[in-house]
């Protein structure tokens, strides 16, 4: 949990940084390189604000999101590399096609994987593990049975996929994100929703032995399937409640992985040893998200304006200590992205920072500035409303500069900050003006901007909308999305990606300002195979699936 | 007697109270638990799991709020608290037994000591007043009592902890360790109970010492004090049986109260020391709206701190036979 104590952390860091001892690297990893087999111990560090409840049930998003199962214990199909504009890697499939228009997938299971009691895995463990979570959609988080219509299997090891349309974009949630279970446990279950799964039988190159509240220790599978993996011997994940003591055990060398937010990072963590590292990938753009429902918003020119107005490098250096670089309006997120980047649109908008620009495009729409220099027309001023959640010290930081410069051209935006919960139930179902929030993005840029703009993603003002909370409803740009899903041709997908920046830059349905990324932090004292951004095989946080299983696989003592 | 049942006829009707408040209150936030879910994992889950959640949570149930009540009144009585939502799929009872007895022992024993402590101080300063120990001890208890005790357990881990590298600061014992009934492992944990354990203490310890000093020095002055001493009793009891026997009668309800809210426990110093007991739990039972989880607590809670009552209320209608007759 890298930001929800985040406010806590800033409070009491600033305390704890000023005498943090320096202690070199008193880890309790001994890495003895030259045996054979496993060795070392791992220690990782990141605050999910709660003990373990040694569930390890890899359907449950309660499980999931902590990055204790998916991965390192359960193995997806494929793996998708986030950071490699989606490079596909073979898992537990060694191949896959696409056939009959994008309308059937084959995948060729593995032949030689067994789980961790021993049994082998097949294409029928696979066929199971769909047809599971078709049987309890409760299962299915990622609704890959929307758009599945049967999944059978053919042969030996083939597993074959029927849609109901071409959705060649949920290849990532099908392959990437569901993990395989095996079915002579599986099926034995009355009810799987509730199952606590707290010794799980996988595929993957750990297994957990023993689980407390307090500690999660795994050690590696004997029976894994890739010779000479994994090259550690034990990993521990301590749950730590607070980000403090995370951020402590990080900068003293006793945890040599980390995935949360340590403001001041230079001080605090970086320069405690020279075998601390860090480095943050951008994965998500956080926006300024208006209501196109509310009068004034649903104006493309003040959006537009708006877009004009704000100056983005001073929101990532004020609110996030330049640690989540500013974000553009052709919403993609560089450099992860960089090679998806429309550029000749971008230079054709130019949206810069540019507050003249943003006076004049009001003034040109009708609008004109009041006594009180806040523009209106009609009677209509533009004086809004923005949700944020209080609890994220720096998105509250960061709103003071957007509302600073807003009120500089003539808009006056007045922020509420608001708890979590109360914040998503007025996203969701509509109930505000402006907000401020961020998609969850996915291995191609496609994802984030599908959340962002499909219509299928909305849902009236009252009702739940899933991802589409701003209320975008464009059938031009729902026939773009569903066009790119049909297409497996990268030259086509550009193509799309190229318009689909122009809706964003031309409708402005929610402007972007900085950059989520992933939190990341590493020792090198003990461990090599780090993630770093020469070498960016996987998305390198903790609580990201199945991508921290790549990582432990990719380490091995010094 | 009358005066038992009247109070346990108080008793159980408080408990009533709390129970239906325990089952609306939460149902008033904002929100709901799938939502919380989602705000737990802000941004790392798509907007697609919030339909999977609210299956998983039964949050679209279609019993009208009576019948759930009803359901509840029947479940608590037959101590079925179901299924955590924020633990999901673990049972409420398994996780209130994970933390309730790192707080029990935490807390509690902190609480015990910071009485005996602070009224043994307390007694001694007021009975050898303008002494050495009453100059000393109340101004300074008034300035540890008045610190806040999470920063003083930043203080400790900061001192003891990082600079000294004398006592663990984190978690309830060493994370490698194995827990079992033996020497090592308990050991081990009393280690990590010291650094909290202290914090607590000298911030709680003045409140008692002050109350009891001034408790006393009202008592001292009475008649029947001044009695005992012209017939030439000796001090120690004096002190103990005349004097502290009556200024202990308000401290004693304190205490009891206190100690009914051990089983809250201490949200800072848990959050601080990253300690695993039950108050920083409940914090996070309400921030993620999981019902089951926070009803369990709060009742747990609610029972405690009546049931203290209670016994400090017949205790004290022991000690002072004035209280039982009062209308």
């Amino acid at each position: 949990m890298k930001r929800t104590t985040r406010a806590g952390a800033v409070l009491a860091s600033g305390l704890l940084a000023a005498t943090l001892a320096a202690c070199g690297s008193s880890s309790p990893s001994s890495g003895t390189g030259s045996a054979k087999g496993p060795s070392g111990t791992l220690v990782i560090s990141n605050a999910q604000g709660t003990q373990w409840n040694c569930s390890f049930n890899p359907f449950l998003p309660s499980v999931l999101n902590t990055g204790v199962t998916m991965g390192q214990v359960y193995e997806p199909l494929v793996f998708i590399n986030t950071l490699q504009s989606g490079k596909t890697t073979p898992w537990l499939a060694t191949a896959w096609a696409w056939g009959n228009n994008n309308k059937t997938l084959t995948f060729t299971i593995r032949n030689g994987v067994k789980f961790n009691d021993g049994t082998p895995m097949t294409a029928a463990d696979v066929v199971f593990t769909f047809n599971l979570m078709k049987k309890f959609s409760a299962l299915d988080i990622n609704s890959v049975w929307s758009v599945l219509s049967s999944v059978t299997q053919s042969g030996a090891s083939q597993v074959v996929m029927t849609f109901k349309a071409p959705s060649v974009p949920y290849f990532y949630y099908i392959g990437d994100q569901v993990p395989i279970v095996p079915e002579h446990i599986w099926s034995k279950l009355a009810n799987p929703v509730t199952y606590a799964d707290s010794s799980p039988v996988a595929t993957g190159a750990f297994m957990v032995k023993p689980c407390t509240p307090q500690n999660i220790t795994y050690v590696a599978n004997p029976h894994y399937w890739q010779p000479g993996e994994p090259k550690i011997a034990k990993v521990l994940y301590p749950a730590f409640t607070s980000n403090d003591p995370a951020n402590t055990y990080l900068a003293t060398g006793q945890a040599q992985w980390g995935s949360q937010f340590i403001p001041n990072i230079q001080n605090v963590y970086a320069s405690k040893s020279p075998d601390n590292h860090y480095w943050f990938a951008p994965i998500a753009n956080v926006s300024l998200i208006p209501n196109l429902t509310v009068p004034g918003l649903n104006n493309v020119a003040v959006r537009q304006a708006m877009a004009y107005a704000i100056d983005r490098n001073k929101v990532s250096q004020i609110g996030e200590y330049g640690e989540e670089p500013p974000a553009n309006q052709n919403a993609i997120v560089t450099p992860t992205f960089s090679s998806w980047m429309n550029g000749q649109a971008a230079g054709q908008y130019n949206y810069t920072y540019n507050p003249a620009k943003a006076e004049q495009i009001l003034t040109r729409a009708g609008y004109t500035k009041g006594s009180d220099g806040i523009f209106a027309k009609g009677g209509q001023r533009l004086s809004f409303s923005v949700i944020n959640i209080g609890g994220y010290s720096d998105w509250v930081a960061g709103m003071s500069v957007i509302q600073s410069d807003l009120k500089a051209v003539g808009i006056q935006i007045t922020p509420q900050n608001l708890a979590q919960n109360d914040f998503l139930a007025r996203l969701y179902a509509g109930s505000y003006q402006l907000a401020y929030n961020n998609q969850t993005g996915g291995p191609t840029p496609y994802y984030e901007f599908r959340q962002w703009l499909y219509s299928a993603n909305s849902a009236p003002i009252g009702k739940n909308a899933s991802t589409n909370w701003e209320r975008y409803i464009n059938p031009a740009t729902d026939a773009l999305l569903n066009q790119y899903a049909t297409t497996t041709d990268p030259a086509t997908q550009h193509h799309i990606m190229d318009q689909l920046q122009q809706v964003v830059l031309n409708d402005v349905p929610f402007i972007p300002m900085t950059q989520e990324v992933a939190w990341y932090q590493y020792n090198t004292g003990s461990f090599t195979g780090w993630v770093t951004q020469s070498n960016p095989y996987a998305l390198p946080g903790e609580y990201l699936y199945p991508d921290a299983g790549q990582l432990l696989l990719h380490l091995a003592p010094k | 007697m009358r005066f038992v049942l009247r109070r346990a006829g108080f008793f159980l009707l408080t408990l009533w109270a709390a129970v239906t408040l325990n089952f609306f209150l939460p149902r008033m936030m904002p929100g709901n638990p799938a939502i919380a879910m989602m705000a737990k994992f802000r941004g790392r889950l798509s907007g697609q799991a919030l339909v999977a959640l609210e299956t998983i949570f039964g949050v679209n149930t279609h019993e009208s709020l009576l019948a759930q009540y009803v359901h509840y009144l029947g479940d608590i009585f037959s101590g079925n608290f179901g299924t955590s939502l924020f633990f999901f799929p673990s049972p409420v009872s398994q996780v209130v037994r994970s933390a309730i007895f790192w707080t029990l022992g935490l807390v509690g024993i902190t609480t015990i000591l910071a009485f005996l402590l602070g009224t043994g101080v307390g007694i001694v300063a007021a009975w050898r007043r303008g002494g050495l120990l009453d100059s000393v001890a109340p101004p300074v208890l008034v300035i540890t009592s008045a610190i806040p005790y999470f920063w003083v357990g930043m203080m400790f881990i900061m001192i003891f902890g990082l600079k000294l590298h004398w006592l663990p600061w984190s978690g309830g014992a060493d994370i490698a360790a194995t827990p079992g009934w033996n020497g090592a492992y308990l050991g081990n944990v009393l280690q990590h109970a010291v650094l909290p354990g202290l914090a607590l203490l000298i911030t709680t310890i003045g409140t008692w010492v002050l109350t009891m000093r001034n408790n006393m020095v009202t008592t001292l002055a009475e008649d029947y004090v001044r009695m005992a001493r012209a017939k030439g009793l000796p001090g120690r009891r004096i002190m103990l049986d005349y004097a502290a026997r009556n200024a202990i009668l308000p401290n004693l309800t304190g205490f009891a109260m206190s100690l009914g809210f051990v089983v809250g426990g201490a949200i800072l110093i848990e959050y601080v020391f990253n300690y695993p007991g039950v108050g920083y739990m409940l914090l996070q039972a309400v921030q993620n709206e999981d019902y089951p989880l926070m009803q369990a607590l709060f009742l747990l809670i609610t029972v405690a701190v009546l049931v203290a009552i209670l016994l400090a209320d017949i205790a004290t209608a022991v000690f002072d036979p004035r209280t039982r007759t009062a209308r």
